[in-house]
């Protein structure tokens, strides 16, 4: 029993497709930076506008923020791959269409911007008000204390959570091979309608997301200990 | 030899927060060059007063004036009064040094970085030129040798005498001390306060709320006992600490000075 359960769990046969998969994971990178940069882009602009002094910009982005921190990725990336291009194409009255690479991205960033709004918020609010007071008292503007007092002190208090979610994000990559991507889950079942095995395919997917986040994650963690170490704390 | 001429004058300042009124009409002139000291119980007013001279709070009505401009409101030409433009605040700003009591150092920049931030992004030094000045300030201080250090790394009276050559690196017209040393063991009080009798020496203007009576009492050119948002006694501070006229200043004087 252990013999057959070895046997057809043996991995070689994912590795005799890594060019294939590699490809298709260097997919999910590219999808994941421009998911994140698109995320921590707009997560900066709705977390600074969700403490702004006007009620209405308060209002629309922690609705923006609620919305998407609350729809499902993946019902959100079908959205954005089918049914936006029906609105713009009403809209401008031309045939419209995204490719599924740029639906991915915009899917997975606007989506994670709505948790991660939260973080820049709660980040930014735990800088005490009297730093703000001694910058303002030493004639400093708005936005030079944002910059320089403000910011560099919420980031490092940002980083830990995160990073939480730019994982969940990498995670949430694996979910665009729906929509046609050619992603790594993509050629993963690509190869398992052809190949018929899928458990040593699969496993190895698996091992292999796993692999990348633990490393991911040992990197900051090496990265964040030599910033403690320098006093930013 | 000319009379110094008053750097602040405040004229029926009112603060209210709410239905809250914490100042009640205050009026008062600081000369150039003299000390001025505010005394009075906690929930007095005497650091929202502070406060209000640079804006950190906005006053309900009065007027304040710095080297005689108004501070907060311009006067148009066909005399409206306007709220002034956020620049020129910071401006205004830029020329009232403060130190609070909780030091308020940026806990991400070393010392040096503290005192030269202002220098060079709101009066745009050269580089250079704000190191020299910082380095001259620090030295003020006593602490040459802690330039490099992070602020958690320094004592509380170490912070705080960073956090005075971060407000003198700026060069301000005056200094405000708003409970300077409050937040200190007493062992360490006695470094900040050197310093601030230093600064006097010098001749910088200085509006300090305190509650050191013999700082006061021995430094001051001019104290103001503030009660309830009112100033009750106002003089040198030999009448005010040895003759007060007013029952609630004596009352406050014999709690605090035994």
């Amino acid at each position: 029993m252990w013999d057959s359960l070895r046997q057809s769990l043996d991995l070689t046969l994912f590795w005799e497709y890594r060019t294939i998969l590699l490809r298709g994971l260097l997919q999910n990178i590219y999808i994941f930076f421009g998911g994140a940069l698109l995320a921590t882009a707009l997560a900066f602009a709705i977390g600074a506008a969700r403490l702004s002094k006007r009620g209405t910009v308060r209002v629309l982005s922690t609705g923006y923020a609620e919305l998407f921190r609350n729809t499902p990725e993946y019902v959100f990336l079908i959205w954005v791959y089918y049914v936006l291009p029906i609105i713009f194409s009403r809209l401008l009255a031309t045939k419209f269409n995204f490719s599924p690479y740029a639906a991915a991205v915009l899917a997975l960033g606007v989506s994670y911007s709505g948790f991660l709004s939260e973080t820049v918020r709660a980040g930014i609010l735990a800088i005490p008000r009297t730093h703000i007071d001694a910058a303002m008292a030493l004639g400093m503007s708005r936005w030079m204390i944002m910059r320089r007092i403000i910011a560099p002190q919420a980031i490092r208090r940002m980083l830990p959570e995160a990073l939480n979610q730019y994982v969940s994000l990498f995670k949430a990559t694996s979910l665009v091979s729906l929509i046609a991507v050619e992603d790594l889950m993509y050629q993963v079942s690509m190869i398992t309608v052809h190949e018929m095995r899928p458990l040593p395919l699969y496993t190895g997917a698996a091992l292999l997301y796993c692999g990348i986040i633990i490393a991911a994650a040992q990197c900051i963690q090496h990265l964040s200990d030599r910033w403690r170490q320098r006093g930013w704390a | 030899m000319t009379t110094p001429e008053a750097i602040i004058r405040v004229v029926n300042l009112r603060k209210s927060f709410g239905p809250l009124d914490v100042l009640c009409g205050i009026t008062f002139d600081v000369r150039e060059g003299s000390v001025f000291t505010i005394i009075g119980a906690s929930g007095s007013g005497k650091s929202t007063l502070l406060r209000c001279l640079n804006y950190l709070e906005q006053p309900t009505s009065g007027e304040i004036y710095l080297d005689g401009k108004p501070i907060g409101f311009r006067i148009e030409a066909d005399g409206r009064r306007v709220p002034d433009t956020a620049a020129n605040i910071n401006r205004m700003r830029a020329e009232l040094g403060m130190v609070f009591q909780q030091f308020n150092l940026w806990p991400h920049l070393t010392a040096i970085e503290n005192i030269i931030e202002a220098p060079l992004r709101v009066k745009r030094l050269a580089r250079k030129e704000a190191l020299d000045i910082g380095r001259h300030f620090l030295g003020k201080v006593n602490l040459f040798d802690k330039e490099n250090e992070y602020p958690a790394r320094l004592s509380g009276g170490q912070q705080q005498r960073v956090a005075i050559a971060r407000a003198m690196a700026m060069q301000p017209k005056v200094m405000l001390f708003d409970e300077a040393t409050s937040a200190l063991d007493p062992e360490l009080t006695g470094e900040v306060l050197e310093v601030m009798r230093a600064l006097a020496k010098e001749g910088t203007t200085m509006l300090v709320v305190t509650h050191e009576m013999g700082f006061a009492r021995e430094v001051s050119d001019r104290v103001m006992f503030l009660h309830n948002g009112q100033i009750e006694e106002d003089g040198s501070p030999e009448s005010v600490f040895n003759a007060p006229r007013s029952e609630r200043c004596r009352q406050f004087l014999s709690k605090v000075l035994h």
